[in-house]
């Protein structure tokens, strides 16, 4: 079977060298600076909690990078969704979103020992207003690149791979507000940081979807 | 008697000629990430079949399959860069065909619904009704249509009814997206006031 004509012309025409995409795993690594710098910019340039010193390290810094790397896995799962013949299951799918949106509570509950620390009276909204702001403006550059990277491939489900890497960033995020805010009332912690990494997730679709639409169409 | 010739098997595939295969068109298409039309050629003879028919379990008509396979292999090679050498090819192009093939869905579906709407507007022009009115509205369209300008009509049959993008209306009428979209607008516009102006 010949290819027709035509079909074989215009591809002659435009047939150059492509440089294949290396492999999700490993162009997921470019978002490593973007999220060291999310990790440490956050507690930089709001405070460090100020219970850090008995809450010691590893459940501080140690959790927070092995929060990031969990980001890490999930944009990487992402840049996989988004070869063609490379699509998750969705099982795969529900699971990472299920786990990735159950992270931040469980390292809440492995770091504080009581669940009774919260803004003052009358300042849960604008406390958690504060946290929610903080933690989806810290995601915006990591979904960018996300996308850019997603969109250098050809994701054929779109929203689900804009959700995955909208996630992805959504956790690298909180593993930098962990660091800032010591607030342990399981609503702060559900709605402020929960509904941030949720809000990213939402916001990453929303990008993939649209960068996937045909150009002005 | 010879048993009849229901008995005669096809050839059972050997062991790993499947895998074999496989890794031809790997090679096959790492050539053609590289440049050379050859192996797209080669390529073509050993997929080209098997899409085809992929194509037809989706969409039942063989010219259409015919048009989605040209699709195929046109979209394969915008994403050629999106092959990772070492995996296999064959579930790479499906995933590729299966999108050609909603995507095209998704394009009739739109086209199907801007012409439900014309015709509803052609409907709701307030004259009296008769059988012949009836047939006389797709007239009437097609007059709305003769009386916008050519190069609008052009827009408007390309992007509404052919489904194209803007960008491909430009790049194929030589000018630019913006103006692409404003001779569909005015022409969508000229048509509109023709087909709900009375008595004309």
């Amino acid at each position: 079977m010949t290819p027709p004509r035509r079909l074989r012309e215009a591809i002659e025409r435009d047939l150059k060298p492509a440089r294949p995409l290396r492999r999700p795993s490993t162009r997921a690594l470019a978002l490593v600076p973007i999220a060291g710098a999310i990790l440490v910019g956050v507690p930089l340039t709001h405070a460090f909690r100020p219970d850090a010193a008995l809450v010691g390290f590893v459940r501080t810094w140690g959790f927070s990078i092995a929060q990031t790397i969990g980001g890490l896995v999930v944009i990487a799962l992402a840049l996989r969704e988004s070869v063609p013949g490379r699509a998750l299951s969705s099982g795969t799918v529900g699971t990472t979103v299920v786990c990735g949106l159950a992270l931040p509570m469980f390292l809440v509950v492995l770091t504080s020992p009581r669940f009774d620390i919260g803004p003052g009276p009358g300042l849960g909204l604008v406390e958690g207003v504060a946290c929610f702001k903080t933690s989806a403006m810290a995601a915006v550059p990591a979904i960018i690149l996300a996308a850019i990277l997603a969109a250098r491939a050809f994701p054929l489900r779109p929203g689900i791979a804009g959700g995955l890497y909208g996630l992805g960033a959504g956790l690298i995020a909180d593993a930098g507000l962990r660091l800032y805010c010591d607030y342990s009332v399981p609503s702060h912690v559900l709605f402020a940081h929960g509904g941030a990494v949720g809000a990213s997730m939402l916001a990453g679709a929303f990008v993939a979807t649209v960068a996937a639409r045909p150009r002005s169409r | 008697m010879a048993r009849p010739a229901k008995n005669v098997q096809p050839r059972p595939l050997e062991p790993n000629e499947g895998a074999r295969a496989e890794a031809e068109l790997g090679r096959l298409m790492v050539g053609y990430q590289q440049g050379r039309l050859e192996a797209f050629d080669a390529m073509y003879g050993a997929l080209a079949g098997r899409i085809r028919g992929y194509l037809y379990t989706l969409c039942r008509d063989a010219s259409l399959a015919d048009d989605l396979l040209q699709d195929t292999f046109m979209q394969l090679h915008r994403s050629r860069r999106t092959y990772e050498p070492g995996r296999p090819v064959t579930p790479w192009v499906f995933a590729i065909a299966r999108h050609v093939f909603l995507m095209h869905r998704r394009r009739t579906g739109r086209r199907l619904r801007f012409e439900d709407a014309l015709l509803a507007e052609t409907l709701r022009i307030d004259r009296p009704r008769d059988d012949v009115a009836a047939l006389i509205d797709g007239d009437e369209v097609r007059r709305a249509l003769r009386r916008v300008p050519a190069d609008q009509r052009e827009a408007v049959l390309m992007h509404h009814v052919d489904g194209r993008s803007f960008a491909e209306i430009a790049a194929r009428l030589g000018i630019r997206v913006n103006a692409a979209k404003t001779r569909a607008f005015r022409g969508m516009k000229k048509m509109r006031e023709t087909l709900t102006r009375p008595g004309e």
